[in-house]
């Protein structure tokens, strides 16, 4: 076979190979939804905490409370304690209930990664659906722009899901797991915070569809799902 | 004991450049002698940032070959890295309060600064929480590169939205000091004087605990492939 | 496959578990690990299963169509059932076979987990979930798990733990079935699992 020939082959196994990855973490989504319906485990926990902490900031700030910059830092700081403590479990359970090593047999590490980020963003998602109207509707929060702020949300969404996702992932199996999981995580997702509370302010007293914190946003998620890829195996092997 | 020279000679170096800082170097724009700090401030900074690198390079050689004596080396560029970055914390507030008159003001270099030290000081809660030698370097390699991917982009991104925040032309951010020559001299002598400063202490410690590690017949040096 | 083991040492939180452990299985067939509790047996099955990088030596897998897999590449092709393996318990056996069989990238039909239930003598107990099963049935179908798709090393931790008279009939037919084309590794402290095949190593 000439050159070309050899050259297609080797496309075609990639291909194959970059099917596969995404085939095994569709399947691991797919078993990670499954167990969440049944035992509605992570959403409740994150859901929780979250409303725990928006009463409280809440009841402490009242209604007029608040001026632009406050109110997107207090936003972004309940997302952030609720991501925190809800995010952690999509690994801590496996390990918990020795199903850790069973994953790492049957999946790739990339495809582990992928199909738990996949559920860390829907939980993240489906948490600040309930939330994020809550808060607005809490502090009569009037927006300049509302595509500017989804546009925000989702990116930030997309960035600090990835990297509590791989933090949570790297302490799968160390002990004193919840505290340690923030205490790593928080410095890594001060960029992501920053900008997202940046940017939110800027929705809320600016219009225009694309603040700049989208690059700066868009770029961490790139970064942070980029080292994911690179170090997946390091990440999970023993 | 034997006395080696060089040591002698950087004692001399370091003695000689604190002295010239505040004799030989003229005081900047006529701002308080507190500034002179700038002549410890930013070379320890700069060892901070060296430190960071080369905590990094070895991490990135540990996950090669999964050798502990490059965990060993990764460990202590740590630990020296928070030391350093610690001092570089205390005397930039100095600084600035004597630049610019507040001791804090999240201006770009002070965030910058602070996040490594989160960063510093989440690397060694890593290694005091995990027990296993092995797990403790290989999670500790990982966070290390973690960190070493998403700090540049904090560099870069912070002054940004700094001064989308706090767009006051009073806090001069960027901080150009126009130096006088002679501060110059003083200042690039403090900065080589740190740097082997640091690289000797690294060096010591690193000796430390690799014969703590042959002591306690931990099993370094790899020869394997991790192919994986 | 065949896997060569030379040198090999673990050690854990800075204990010695083994060393300088060195084999060479051929498959297909049965191959018995033995020792005392405690000796490090299931570390061992975790070093074979690509599960746990051995602090000393090397661990090699070959089949016949590669000369050496990879870890990642070995764990594609090895099943492994131990008290350490566990499955989802919130899930039905058929939906852990089923996410398996995925992630395998194998190809899986409702029509394959039926006749795996049937071979397990579980059948109308598909749609249960895991957590309501006897020790002995979680037993069999973790079992089953390790051996979709046929791999070509098959590892077992204490295949005889929780079985009943029928389960153990069950298992002892799954596993001759399995060594007559794979390479089948049995660690056990049961003489009469011991028996079942040729001495691998004793810990």
């Amino acid at each position: 076979m000439g050159p070309s020939g050899d050259h297609a082959v080797s496309r075609a196994i990639e291909g194959d190979a970059v099917r596969r990855i995404l085939d095994a973490a569709g399947a691991v989504f797919i078993k990670d939804v499954t167990t969440e319906l049944r035992s509605r485990y992570a959403v409740a926990a994150t859901a929780t905490f979250a409303l725990a902490a928006l009463a409280v900031v809440s009841f402490a700030v009242g209604p007029f409370g608040g001026r632009p910059e406050l109110l997107a830092a207090f936003l972004w700081t309940v997302i952030l304690f609720a991501a925190a403590a809800g995010l952690a479990q999509a690994f801590t359970r496996e390990a918990e209930r020795r199903t850790w090593l069973t994953l790492r047999l049957v999946a790739p590490p990339t495809s582990i990664l992928l199909g738990k980020w996949g559920v860390n963003l829907a939980v993240l998602t489906a948490i600040e659906a309930l939330v994020v109207p809550m808060f607005l509707v809490l502090f009569g929060v009037e927006f300049r722009s509302l595509p500017a702020f989804l546009a925000i949300l989702l990116l930030a969404n997309v960035g600090l899901s990835a990297a509590l996702t791989l933090v949570a992932a790297l302490l799968a199996q160390a002990r004193a797991h919840g505290a340690l999981v923030s205490a790593l995580a928080f410095p890594l997702v001060v960029p992501v915070l920053m900008a997202a509370i940046v940017g939110t302010r800027r929705a809320f007293t600016e219009p225009g569809v694309w603040p700049p914190e989208c690059r700066v946003l868009a770029a961490y998620a790139g970064v942070v799902v980029g080292i994911g890829f690179l170090l997946a195996e390091h990440v999970l092997d023993d | 004991m034997r006395i080696v020279w060089w040591r002698w000679g950087l004692f001399l170096w370091m003695a000689v450049m604190t002295v010239a800082a505040f004799l030989y170097a003229p005081l900047a724009k006529k701002l308080y002698e507190q500034t002179r700090i700038i002549y410890w401030h930013i070379p320890v900074a700069w060892v901070t940032l060296v430190a960071f690198l080369v905590a990094g390079w070895h991490s990135w050689r540990y996950l090669k070959t999964r050798d502990l004596a490059s965990d060993a080396r990764a460990a202590v560029a740590t630990e020296l890295g928070l030391v350093f970055c610690a001092l570089a914390t205390v005397t930039g507030a100095i600084f600035s309060k004597g630049m610019w008159g507040s001791y804090w003001n999240w201006d770009p270099r002070q965030t910058s600064i602070f996040f490594l030290l989160l960063v510093y000081a989440a690397a060694l809660t890593l290694r005091a929480a995990v027990e296993d030698p092995t797990r403790k370097a290989r999670l500790s390699a990982v966070y290390g590169l973690f960190s070493a991917a998403v700090t540049p982009l904090l560099l870069f991104v912070v002054p940004r939205l700094f001064f989308s925040l706090h767009p006051d032309p009073i806090v001069n951010a960027s901080g150009k000091l126009e130096m006088h020559p002679r501060m110059f001299q003083v200042f690039m002598a403090s900065l080589v004087g740190f740097t082997v400063l640091f690289f000797w202490v690294y060096a010591l410690d690193v000796r430390i605990r690799l014969h703590r590690l042959a002591r306690e017949g931990a099993w370094t040096g790899s020869g394997k492939d991790r192919a994986a | 496959m065949r896997v060569i083991a030379e040198g090999l040492g673990v050690r854990l939180s800075g204990r010695v578990i083994f060393e300088n452990v060195a084999f060479e299985w051929n498959g297909p067939g049965i191959y018995t690990v033995t020792g005392n509790n405690g000796a490090g047996k299931t570390t061992l099955l975790k070093v074979v299963a690509a599960l746990l990088h051995p602090g000393r030596g090397t661990m090699r897998w070959e089949n016949s169509t590669t000369a050496a897999l990879t870890p990642a590449q070995a764990r594609a092709h090895l099943g492994f059932a131990g008290p350490e393996i566990g499955l989802w318990e919130d899930l039905t056996a058929l939906e852990n076979f089923a996410f398996g069989a995925r992630a395998r990238g194998l190809d899986w039909s409702a029509a394959d987990g039926a006749a795996w239930l049937e071979r397990l003598g579980l059948t109308g107990r598909g749609d249960e979930r895991l957590a309501g099963f006897s020790s002995g049935m979680k037993q069999r179908v973790k079992i089953a798990f390790a051996m979709l798709g046929r791999p070509g090393l098959v590892i077992l931790d204490e295949p005889g733990s929780n079985l009943d008279d029928r389960g153990r009939a069950v298992v002892d037919a799954l596993v001759r079935e399995a060594a007559e084309h794979s390479l089948v590794v049995v660690a056990t402290n049961d003489p009469v699992e011991a028996a079942w095949g040729r001495p691998g190593i004793t810990l």
